[in-house]
C-alpha cells in the first residue's frame, strides 16, 4: 500500500455513530456486498451508490461512537474507503476500522478547511495531511498497523504474517530507575513498563504483549469461527489464556446458550488452554479473584467491562473476537496510549453511601461519552481508604463513560489482595508532574446514594429526587456489584425483615466463592429468608439473560452496569441501577428508600 | 362408610357430593388461566395463588402472567404466595392438614393423600367455577386399594417404585388410590401420591389400614425405571416407562435435581451422600433445583449447597422446574436430559427436538458422573 496517496472528500460532523454509519437491521444482511449499499442511508442516502474506490471520510468528534459492530467498519472498507480523517475517533470502532483494513488518523483543524468534493492528500511518512493548501500534522502509526491495512485487514495480515514466521517482538525490559521515572500517568507507566518504551505519550500507538488474554462463552463459537479462518493449530501461549463460561451457563435460552457451552471446549483442547472456569461466575470477578489480572500488568479480554481491573493497577481493555483471534495466535496487541482524567476523591464515604454512588455520579457528570478512550485515574483519600471490591466498582462502570481504563493506585490494600509485597507496586502511584488532561475534583462528604434512572446509565439522579417510585422487581448481583462485601451491606440491612409483597428480589452472587462465602456468612439464609430467590453466579439478568425478565410499565432495580431499552425486559420495562445498600432498602419498602435512614445500617 | 373419600365427604360411592373446598390453588404454571374466567371470589381466604414455575421469570410473557395472578390476588384479598418454592410441596409441609380438601388446576394434587388430605385436580372452567361459588360437586369415584411391602433395594429409590407401578398399568382411571404404606416414611409417601397421579387417577391416599388389597407393590422387586420421551405434554400419561437397564449406554449432556419431584431436602441429602468422593463429568451439566424455601434452607444448614457448588454443578432458584421453555437449566438442539422432573414430552425443557428422561435422583447423579443413562 502507498504511503502517499490522494482521495476525494465525504464531511460528516461530529458524534456519527455506528447506526448511522449502517443501521442495526441492515446489519443482518446475510452479506457484505448487499450491505455495503446501506452504508450512512439515513444521513447521506447517496452515499452507497456514488462513493468510490479510494474516497476519504473527514469528521469531527467521537466517529464510530455507539454499538461496537464490525459491520461499521467493514461496510466501509467494502466501499473502497481506503482512509478516515478525525478529530476523534471512539475506541472499538477505531480498533475495528483498522483490522478491517482502513487507516485512521487523527487529526484537528483540517475540518475547517476542506469540503464536500474537495481533495486530501496524505502522507504517511511525513504524518500530515493536505487541503486546499493547507497543511496539518497527524499522528503516528506503526508499522504493523500499516501492514494490517496494507495486507487488507488483520485476519489477512495474521495469515501473512504466520506464513512468514511470525518474530517474537524484542522488548528490552525497563531497569528499575527507568520503571520509576517520574512524570507519567498510571496507564503510560503500564504500557511503559509492559512495551519496554522509556518515552510514551497520548496518541502514540505502541504493540504490547498481554500478560493475560481473556475469552467468555458468548464470544467462543465466533473465536472458533475465526481461527478457522486464519488457519491455525496452535496459539502463542495457552497458560495466559483465561475461558469462563459465565453468560450462557446456566444454559438458559435454549437455542443458543448450549452452542456457545460447546464452543469453549472446542478451543480448550484445540489450543490446549487448561484455565477453564465452567459455570463458576462471572468472567470480571473470577479475573481478580483468581489472581489473573495483576498490577502493574496488562490484561486484555472479549468484553466492555474488561475495564474492572483497573481497580487493582491493571491496564485492561476489552477487544472484539476477530482481534482476539489474532492477539492469541501472535501474542500481541496493539494499543494506542489514551490520555488521562485525573479524578480525586476528597473526604468519606459516608455511612449508607458507597463507591457505586461515586462512580454513578462521576457518570452523571462527565456523561456517555465523558471519558470516551480516556484513562481515568483516581487517588485521593476515599481512593485509598476504599476496598479493593468497591474500587473494582469504580472501575467497572467507568466503562459507561467510555473509558479505555480506569485505574487506582497500587498501596497496601492492594498488596494484600494479590499476596505480593508493596515494594513490587508501589511504581503505581500517580506523579504530581504527570500530564492530565483535566482533573476533576469530589467532596464525598457531601455525595448522597446516586440513581442511573430510566433509560440510560448516565441518566444519574440523587436519590432524594426518586425517592418513593415504586419498585417491581430488584435484582442484587453483576460483576459492578456481586462480591461478598456487596452482598453483607444488603443483607445486614435486610437481615430479619421482609420483601415488600409482590416484589421480586433476585440474587446473583458474583462467583462460585462468592457464593459459598455468603452461604457460610448466614447471608444466603437472610436473602431466602426475607423472601428472595437465589440464582447461580453467572452474568444473569444484567446482560438481560431470563432471570427474571420483566414487562411493560415494570420498574426494576439492579446493582448492575446497564439500563439501556429492553435490556431486563420489554421496551417499556424501566431499569433503574443503584448501589446494593439501595437495593436492599428498597426490596424492603417497595418503593426507591434511603438507606441512610435505616437503623440496620 | 367405607372408603376414605367417603368417609371425608360423608357420601357413598357413586352419590354426589357438595365439596367446600379449605384451599384453592393457582399458579403460574397451568392454572393461571383460570383467573381469565374469574370475576368473582367467593371466600379470597380459601383462594392461594402461587408464583412457583417460572422463577425468575424466563420471558416478558412470563412476568405478564405473574402480573395478572398478582393483581387477582391483590384486588380480590386472596393469599400470594411467591420464593416459597413449588406450591404444592409448601402447602403439603406448611400448611395442609388432615382431612382437608384441596382444589388446584394442575395434575398433581393427589400429593396431598401423603398428608391424608384429599387433593382433587379440575378443569381450568371447574378451578374458575370454584373460586366464584366457594363449592364444587362430585360424583363420589370409586377406590382401588393398593398395598405397598418390603424394603427398597440399594441404589433403588420410591420413584423406581412409582414408575413400577406406573409401568404395570393397572385399571385405577378415575379412581381414588388407597395405600397402604407402613414400610413408608412422610418423604416417599409424598413421592408416591404425587407419582402415582400420572396414571389418570382420581386422587391417591394414604389409609393407616386396609381391609382388602386389589394390588400388592414388593418394594424389593423394583428396580432403577426411567420414564421415555414423548411427543406431547397431552401424551404425558402414557409416556413409556422402562427398566434403566434397557437404555444403558444413551449419552446424556446434562441433569436435573429437582424442582418438584427430586428438590425435597431428602432427595437432596441422597444426592449429596452419592456425589462424596466423586467427580462431575467434564462437559456434563448439573443443576440443582431445592423445592422449597424450606428445603433449600435446610441444604444450607447440612452443607450440602456448598458440595454441590463444589462438584461442578449449578444452583437454580427454589421452585418448580419441571418445565423450562426458557430459562436456567434449558436444553439445546438434539441434547438429552435426564431429570427428576415429570414432564418429558418435545419442548417440555427447551428446545422440541431436545430429549428428556424421567428417572431418581440415583440414577441422575450416576449419570452425572459417567456421562449415560
Amino acid at each position: 500500500m502507498e504511503k502517499q496517496f490522494s482521495g476525494r472528500i465525504w464531511k460528516f460532523g461530529d458524534n456519527i455513530d455506528t447506526d448511522t454509519i449502517i443501521p442495526g437491521k441492515r446489519g443482518t444482511i446475510p452479506s457484505i456486498e448487499e450491505m455495503k449499499k446501506y452504508a450512512f442511508e439515513l444521513l447521506r442516502p447517496e452515499f452507497g451508490s456514488t462513493v468510490q474506490k479510494g474516497d476519504i471520510l473527514v469528521a469531527g468528534s467521537n466517529f464510530g461512537c455507539g454499538s461496537s459492530r464490525e459491520q461499521a467498519a467493514t461496510v466501509l472498507s467494502s466501499n473502497g474507503i481506503r482512509c478516515i480523517i478525525a478529530k476523534s475517533f471512539a475506541r472499538i470502532f477505531f480498533r475495528n476500522a483498522f483490522n478491517s483494513g482502513i487507516i485512521l488518523l487523527q487529526c484537528d483543524g483540517i475540518q475547517d478547511v476542506c469540503e464536500d468534493g474537495d481533495i486530501v492528500s496524505v502522507n504517511l511518512n511525513k504524518k500530515t495531511v493536505i487541503a486546499n493548501g493547507k497543511t496539518f500534522k497527524v499522528g503516528e502509526i506503526p508499522e504493523n498497523l500499516f501492514n494490517i491495512v496494507a495486507n487488507g485487514g488483520l485476519i489477512e495480515d495474521t495469515k501473512k504474517r504466520i506464513a512468514e514466521g511470525i518474530k517474537p517482538l524484542s522488548i528490552t525490559p525497563l531497569t528499575g530507575k527507568q520503571l520509576r521515572q517520574k512524570g507519567y500517568t498510571l496507564a503510560e507507566k503500564i504500557l511503559r513498563k509492559n512495551t519496554g518504551k522509556e518515552h510514551i505519550s497520548p496518541g502514540d500507538i505502541v504493540i504490547t504483549k498481554p500478560d493475560v488474554f481473556m475469552v467468555h462463552d458468548i464470544y467462543t463459537p465466533y473465536l472458533v469461527d475465526t481461527i478457522n479462518k486464519i488457519g491455525v493449530d496452535k496459539i502463542d501461549d495457552p497458560d495466559k489464556v483465561v475461558l469462563v463460561w459465565d453468560h450462557c451457563l446456566p444454559t438458559a435460552v435454549a437455542k443458543n446458550d448450549y452452542e456457545h457451552y460447546n464452543a469453549g471446549f472446542e478451543i480448550a483442547e484445540r489450543f490446549g488452554i487448561k484455565k477453564l472456569h465452567i459455570g463458576e461466575g462471572i468472567c470480571h470477578t473470577i479475573m481478580h479473584e483468581y489472581k489473573y489480572a495483576k498490577p502493574g500488568e496488562i490484561a486484555t479480554a472479549t468484553d466492555s467491562h474488561t475495564t474492572t481491573y483497573g481497580g487493582a493497577g491493571n491496564f485492561c481493555t476489552g477487544i472484539g473476537t476477530a482481534e482476539m483471534a489474532a492477539a492469541l495466535i501472535t501474542g500481541e496487541l496493539w494499543l494506542k496510549v489514551p490520555s488521562a482524567i485525573k479524578i480525586v476523591l476528597n473526604g468519606h464515604l459516608n455511612k449508607g453511601v458507597l463507591s457505586k454512588d461515586i462512580i454513578l455520579k462521576i457518570l452523571g457528570d462527565i456523561k456517555a461519552d465523558g471519558g470516551q478512550y480516556k484513562s481515568l485515574e483516581f487517588t485521593g483519600p476515599v481512593a485509598h481508604e476504599m476496598s479493593m471490591q468497591a474500587r473494582f466498582t469504580i472501575s467497572n462502570m467507568a466503562l459507561e463513560a467510555g473509558a479505555k481504563c480506569a485505574l487506582f493506585e497500587a498501596d497496601e490494600k492492594t498488596a494484600e489482595y494479590y499476596g505480593i509485597p508493596l515494594s513490587e507496586i508501589d511504581w503505581i502511584t500517580m506523579d504530581d508532574d504527570a500530564k492530565y488532561e483535566k482533573v476533576l475534583i469530589y467532596n464525598i462528604d457531601e455525595l448522597e446514594p446516586q440513581l442511573s434512572c430510566p433509560q440510560g446509565v448516565d441518566n444519574v439522579h440523587p436519590i432524594t429526587e426518586v425517592l418513593g417510585t415504586k419498585i417491581d422487581a430488584v435484582y442484587l448481583g453483576s460483576c459492578t456489584n456481586g462480591s461478598l462485601e456487596d452482598l453483607a451491606i444488603a443483607a445486614n440491612i435486610m437481615d430479619g425483615k421482609k420483601v415488600a409483597p409482590g416484589l421480586r428480589f433476585i440474587v446473583c452472587p458474583a462467583t462460585n466463592n462468592v457464593f459459598k462465602e455468603a452461604i457460610a456468612a448466614g447471608y444466603i439464609k437472610t436473602f431466602i429468608e426475607a423472601g428472595g430467590v437465589i440464582i447461580h453466579p453467572c452474568c444473569g439478568l444484567c446482560c438481560g439473560m431470563p432471570y427474571g425478565l420483566m414487562t411493560d410499565d415494570e420498574r426494576i432495580l439492579l446493582t448492575a452496569n446497564r439500563n439501556f431499552i429492553g435490556r431486563q425486559g420489554t421496551k417499556k420495562t424501566l431499569s433503574y441501577l443503584c448501589s446494593p445498600a439501595v437495593a436492599a432498602a428498597t426490596a424492603i419498602a417497595g418503593v426507591i428508600s434511603d438507606p441512610r435512614s435505616m437503623d440496620s445500617l | 362408610m367405607g372408603t376414605f373419600i367417603e368417609k371425608i365427604l360423608k357420601k357413598e360411592v357413586g352419590s354426589v357430593a357438595t365439596i367446600l373446598p379449605d384451599y384453592i390453588v393457582i399458579n403460574d404454571g397451568v392454572s393461571h388461566t383460570a383467573v381469565d374466567e374469574i370475576s368473582l371470589v367467593f371466600d379470597p381466604q380459601r383462594v392461594w395463588v402461587f408464583h412457583d414455575h417460572d422463577v425468575p421469570t424466563g420471558s416478558p410473557e412470563a412476568a405478564n402472567i405473574l402480573r395478572k395472578n398478582l393483581g387477582f390476588a391483590q384486588k380480590f384479598g386472596c393469599h400470594y404466595v411467591q420464593a416459597k418454592g413449588t406450591g404444592y410441596q409448601y402447602m403439603l409441609d406448611e400448611v395442609i392438614k388432615p382431612g382437608e380438601i384441596v382444589i388446584g388446576g394442575g395434575s398433581h394434587g393427589s400429593i396431598f393423600g401423603a398428608k391424608q388430605a384429599l387433593g382433587i385436580n379440575v378443569s381450568i372452567p371447574e378451578l374458575a367455577r370454584i373460586v366464584e361459588t366457594g363449592r364444587c360437586s362430585i360424583t363420589v369415584p370409586e377406590s382401588v386399594f393398593v398395598t405397598i411391602i418390603g424394603k427398597l433395594s440399594e441404589g433403588v429409590s420410591i420413584m423406581d417404585a412409582a414408575m413400577d407401578f406406573l409401568a404395570k398399568g393397572y385399571d385405577v382411571k378415575g379412581k381414588v388410590i388407597e395405600i397402604y404404606c407402613p414400610t413408608l416414611d412422610d418423604h416417599q409417601k409424598a413421592v408416591f401420591c404425587s407419582m402415582v397421579c400420572l396414571t389418570g387417577a382420581y386422587t391417591a391416599i394414604v389409609v393407616d389400614e386396609q381391609e382388602e388389597s386389589a394390588v400388592t407393590l414388593d418394594l424389593a422387586n423394583v428396580k432403577p425405571m426411567v420414564m421415555m420421551p414423548c411427543a406431547t405434554r397431552a401424551e404425558q400419561v402414557t409416556a413409556k416407562i422402562v427398566e434403566k437397564s434397557e437404555l444403558e449406554g444413551i449419552k446424556l449432556q446434562a441433569g436435573q435435581i429437582g424442582g418438584y419431584t427430586g428438590g425435597t431436602i431428602e432427595d437432596l441429602r441422597k444426592a449429596a451422600e452419592l456425589i462424596k468422593g466423586k467427580k462431575l463429568a467434564c462437559g456434563f451439566r448439573l443443576s440443582i433445583c431445592p423445592a422449597t424455601s424450606r428445603d433449600y434452607l435446610m441444604a444450607l444448614d447440612e452443607g450440602i449447597i456448598t458440595e454441590f457448588i463444589d462438584y461442578g454443578a449449578q444452583i437454580h432458584a427454589h421452585g418448580d422446574r419441571s418445565e423450562v421453555l426458557q430459562g436456567a437449566g434449558a436444553m439445546g438442539h438434539k441434547e438429552k436430559l435426564i431429570t427428576t422432573g415429570l414432564y418429558t414430552y418435545a419442548g417440555a425443557m427447551g428446545c422440541e427436538d431436545a430429549e428428556v428422561y424421567s428417572a431418581s435422583v440415583e440414577s441422575v447423579i450416576q449419570a452425572s458422573i459417567t456421562r449415560n443413562i
